[in-house]
C-alpha cells in the first residue's frame, strides 16, 4: 500500500496528461489536466518550504551540539529569521513587510544577497583562467582541435577579435558563424537534443508504468 | 627549475592579479571597438520590431542573481524596445530565487521613466512553483495558474489581463534566462501552441540554443553581454554590455595568450626531456 | 548621494569584497558571508512560498473566493504531507505528494519532448540549412553528418567497429569543435559575471570615495 498508492496516483496524474494533449479545450480531460496542474504547482511549492525545513534543522542541530564552526550556524539561523520573517508577515501591518520594493525582505535581497550571488560567480572567471593556463595542454589531435576552436571563439566574440579576423580575411567572422556555430556546433548540440529528449521520454514513460521507483525511496 | 618550466608553472595568484589588472586597466582606459551584429541578434530585433502596436508580448525573468551582469543588460535593452513600440507586456518568472524581485526592480523602474502604467501597460505576474505547470498551464488559463500578480492584486482588477488569457492572446514570447528554462519554454509552449519564442541567455547556454535557430524553432538569439551589446546598439540604448565589450576584449587576449604560454612551456619543456633521454 | 545611498553601497562592496577574499585563501570573513548568503537565500524562499504558495493559491481560493474552491484541500494536505520526510516513521507519507508531481511532470514531458525537441529536431536537420537567407548545401552535409555522427557516438549498445566505429570517429572530431565553441563561450560568460562585480566597484565604491572623503 505504502508503495501501490504512490504509483496508481502517478499513472493517474500522468496519464490525464497524455490525453489531454490530444483532446480540445474545454473537453474533460483538458479541464482536469489544467487543475492536475495547479495541483502540482501548490505541491512544488511545499516540496521546496521542505528544503528549507531540512537546512534549518542541519543548522540548528550544529548549534545544539555546538559542532565545529557553529558559530556560523548562528548568522545562517539568524540571516533565515531576519529575512524571512518580514516576507510572511502581512504588508498591511507596514510598508517594511510584505515582498514590495521597498520592504526590508526586498532591500536584504538587493543588497546583500545580489552582491554575494554575483562575486560568487564572478570569481570564476579567476578560476577559469587559471584552469586554462595550468591544465589546456594540447596532448592530442582532438584536444588541439578543441583548443584552436576555443581560441578562434573567443576571438570572434570579442569586437577587437572581429576586427583582427577582418584583417586575415573578410569572410573568416561569417565562416566561423556560419560553418562552426550553426554547422558543426548545431549538429553537435542537435544530435544530444534529440538524444537526451529519448532518454527523458523514455524515463517520463517508466515513471507513469511503476517501472522507475526511485524518487520514491527505501521502504 | 628550467624556463620552460617556469613558464607552464607560474603560481596560481599571480594569474589572479594578471585577470584582475586586466579587467581593471580598460575602466580606467577605455577602449572602444566597433561591435559586429550578428544574424540572430539581428533576426531577434527585427521579430519584435515588427510586432503591431498593442501587441502583448510575454517577457520572462528567468534569471538568478548570480548571471545579472549577462542578463540584466539583456532584459533592460529588451523591456525598452518593448516601451518604446508601445507594446503590452507580461512579465512572468519561473526562478524562485531572485526572479520576482528582480523582475520588479527592472520593469518599475524602467516603466517610470517611459511613463508606462501598471496594469495597463505592462504586468508583472512573478512566480509560482512547479515550471512545469506554469508553462503548460499558461497554455489553457493564466488566471488558474496567477490567481493574483506579483503584488497580490487579483488578475480581474488589472485592465490588461482582461484580454490576455492564455498563449493565444500573445504575439511573442521574450524568454530572458540564465539556465535550461529554455528547453521547455521551446519544447512545452512553442512546440504545443505555435506562439514565436525568441531568446536572450547567458553565454554559456548560447551555443545549444543553436540548435533551436536553426531549426526554426527559435526567433532571434543573444548569447551574453556580446549578445547584450548588439542589443543596446540595435535598440540604440548602450549601456553596461558595450562597455563591457571593451573590458572583455582584454581578458579573452590575456586567455588565450595564457593558453599560449602554457603550452609553449609545456612542449618545450617535453622536447628538452625527450632529447636529454635519447 | 544621500546618506541611505552610501551606506548601501558601502554593505555592496563588504559582501562583495569579502566573497572576493577566498582568492588568497579561506577566512573567517568569507565564511561569515557564506553563512550568511545561505540564511538570507533560505529566508528569502521562506517569504515567497508563504506568499505566493500558501496564501495567494491556497488561503485565498479557500476561503475568500465568491466559490471557495475547496477540492485545493487535496493538494494542501498532499503539500503539509510532505514534511513528513522529517521523520524517519513517517517519510512514506511524503511519496504521495511526491509522486504526483512526478506522473503529473512525466506525463507532460513524454510528449513535450517527443514533439518539441526529437520531431523539431528531425524535421530541422531534414530541411536545407540556410546561410545569409539561402540554401547552402555544404552547411545542409555537414549538419546532416554531424547529428548522425554524434547520435552513433553515443550509441554504446553495440561496439564502435567497421562503419559504426569510422561515424563515431567522426563524431568525435565533431563534439570536439563544438565543445571548444562551448569552451570559448564559457570563459566569455565567466569573464561577463566579473566584469560586472568590478565595474560596480570602480563606479559606484570608488565613486563614492569623492562623497566621503
Amino acid at each position: 500500500m505504502k508503495r501501490t498508492v504512490p504509483l496508481i496516483l502517478a499513472f493517474i496524474s500522468g496519464i490525464v496528461m497524455v490525453i489531454a494533449f490530444f483532446c480540445r479545450e474545454g473537453s474533460l480531460a483538458e479541464n482536469l489536466s489544467q487543475e492536475f496542474l495547479i495541483w502540482s504547482s501548490i505541491i512544488g511549492g511545499f516540496s521546496l518550504l521542505l528544503g528549507c525545513a531540512s537546512i534549518v534543522r542541519v543548522q540548528w542541530k550544529h548549534v545544539s551540539q555546538q559542532k565545529s564552526g557553529w558559530g556560523f550556524s548562528v548568522v545562517t539561523l539568524a540571516a533565515v529569521l531576519i529575512s524571512g520573517l518580514p516576507g510572511v508577515f502581512a504588508v498591511s501591518w507596514s510598508p517594511l513587510f510584505g515582498r514590495g520594493t521597498g520592504s526590508i525582505y526586498d532591500w536584504i535581497f538587493v543588497y546583500i544577497s545580489t552582491p554575494m550571488s554575483g562575486t560568487m560567480f564572478g570569481i570564476l572567471a579567476f578560476y577559469i583562467a587559471s584552469a586554462a593556463y595550468r591544465a589546456f595542454r594540447a596532448r592530442s589531435a582532438e584536444a588541439t582541435l578543441l583548443l584552436i576552436t576555443a581560441s578562434l571563439v573567443m576571438l570572434w566574440r570579442i569586437p577587437m577579435g572581429e576586427a583582427f579576423l577582418g584583417t586575415i580575411s573578410s569572410h573568416l567572422v561569417d565562416f566561423v558563424n556560419t560553418y562552426i556555430m550553426l554547422g558543426i556546433n548545431l549538429a553537435v548540440q542537435r544530435g544530444i537534443i534529440i538524444g537526451a529528449a529519448l532518454g527523458a521520454a523514455s524515463m517520463s514513460l517508466r515513471i507513469l508504468l511503476g517501472i522507475e521507483r526511485t524518487y520514491m525511496g527505501r521502504g | 627549475m628550467n624556463i620552460w618550466q617556469r613558464m607552464s608553472s607560474i603560481d596560481r595568484h599571480y594569474v589572479y592579479l594578471l585577470v584582475a589588472a586586466t579587467v581593471i586597466f580598460p575602466l580606467i582606459v577605455p577602449a572602444h571597438f566597433p561591435i559586429g551584429i550578428s544574424p540572430e541578434a539581428r533576426q531577434l530585433y527585427e521579430a519584435v520590431d515588427s510586432l503591431p502596436e498593442g501587441s502583448v508580448v510575454l517577457l520572462t525573468f528567468d534569471m538568478y542573481a548570480n548571471n545579472l551582469a549577462e542578463t540584466e543588460p539583456i532584459a533592460r535593452a529588451a523591456l525598452y524596445h518593448l516601451f518604446r513600440k508601445n507594446l503590452k507586456v507580461v512579465t512572468v518568472t519561473t526562478i524562485p530565487f531572485g526572479g520576482p524581485s528582480i523582475a520588479e526592480r527592472i520593469t518599475r523602474e524602467l516603466a517610470a521613466k517611459y511613463h508606462k502604467t501598471y496594469g495597463v501597460d505592462y504586468v508583472n505576474l512573478g512566480y509560482k512553483p512547479n515550471y512545469v505547470s506554469v508553462l503548460k498551464g499558461m497554455g489553457s488559463s493564466i488566471e488558474s495558474i496567477y490567481p493574483t500578480d506579483n503584488s497580490s492584486t487579483p488578475l480581474a482588477q488589472l485592465p490588461l489581463m482582461q484580454t490576455v488569457k492564455n498563449y493565444a492572446d500573445m504575439k511573442f514570447i521574450y524568454v530572458v534566462a540564465d539556465n535550461g528554462i529554455v528547453d521547455y519554454w521551446i519544447s512545452i509552449v512553442q512546440a504545443q501552441y505555435g506562439i514565436r519564442v525568441g531568446c536572450g541567455v547567458t553565454s554559456v547556454m548560447a551555443p545549444k540554443l543553436y540548435a533551436y535557430v536553426g531549426s526554426g524553432q527559435m526567433t532571434g538569439l543573444l548569447g551574453g553581454m556580446k549578445g547584450a551589446a548588439e542589443y543596446e546598439l540595435l535598440v540604440g540604448k548602450e549601456g553596461l554590455a558595450v562597455t563591457g565589450m571593451g573590458i572583455q576584449s582584454l581578458v579573452h587576449l590575456l586567455i588565450i595568450a595564457l593558453i599560449f604560454i602554457g603550452n609553449l612551456g609545456f612542449f618545450m619543456e617535453k622536447r628538452r626531456a625527450a632529447r636529454a633521454k635519447s | 548621494m544621500s546618506g541611505m545611498e552610501l551606506f548601501q553601497i558601502w554593505i555592496m562592496a563588504f559582501f562583495t569584497l569579502a566573497i572576493f577574499s577566498f582568492l588568497y585563501k579561506d577566512n573567517p570573513i568569507y565564511r561569515f558571508a557564506e553563512h550568511l548568503y545561505a540564511g538570507v537565500s533560505v529566508g528569502y524562499y521562506i517569504g515567497l512560498y508563504w506568499d505566493t504558495v500558501i496564501v495567494q493559491q491556497l488561503w485565498v481560493p479557500l476561503t475568500q473566493s465568491k466559490v471557495p474552491e475547496y477540492w485545493l484541500a487535496v493538494p494542501g494536505i498532499m503539500g503539509v504531507l510532505m514534511f513528513s520526510r522529517l521523520s524517519s516513521k513517517y517519510s512514506w507519507m511524503a511519496r504521495i505528494g511526491l509522486a504526483f508531481i512526478m506522473g503529473n511532470t512525466a506525463g507532460v514531458f513524454l510528449l513535450s519532448q517527443l514533439h518539441g525537441n526529437v520531431i523539431g529536431q528531425m524535421q530541422g536537420t531534414m530541411s536545407p540549412q540556410m546561410a545569409n537567407g539561402s540554401p547552402n548545401a555544404a552547411l545542409t552535409a555537414i549538419v546532416v553528418l554531424g547529428v548522425i555522427a554524434t547520435l552513433i557516438y553515443f550509441y554504446f549498445s553495440k561496439e564502435h567497429t567497421g562503419a559504426l566505429g569510422v561515424t563515431a570517429k567522426v563524431g568525435i572530431w565533431f563534439i570536439m569543435i563544438s565543445f571548444g565553441a562551448h569552451f570559448g563561450y564559457t570563459v566569455m560568460g565567466r569573464i561577463s559575471l566579473l566584469i560586472g562585480r568590478v565595474y560596480f566597484l570602480y563606479t559606484d565604491w570608488i565613486g563614492s570615495f569623492s562623497q566621503i572623503f
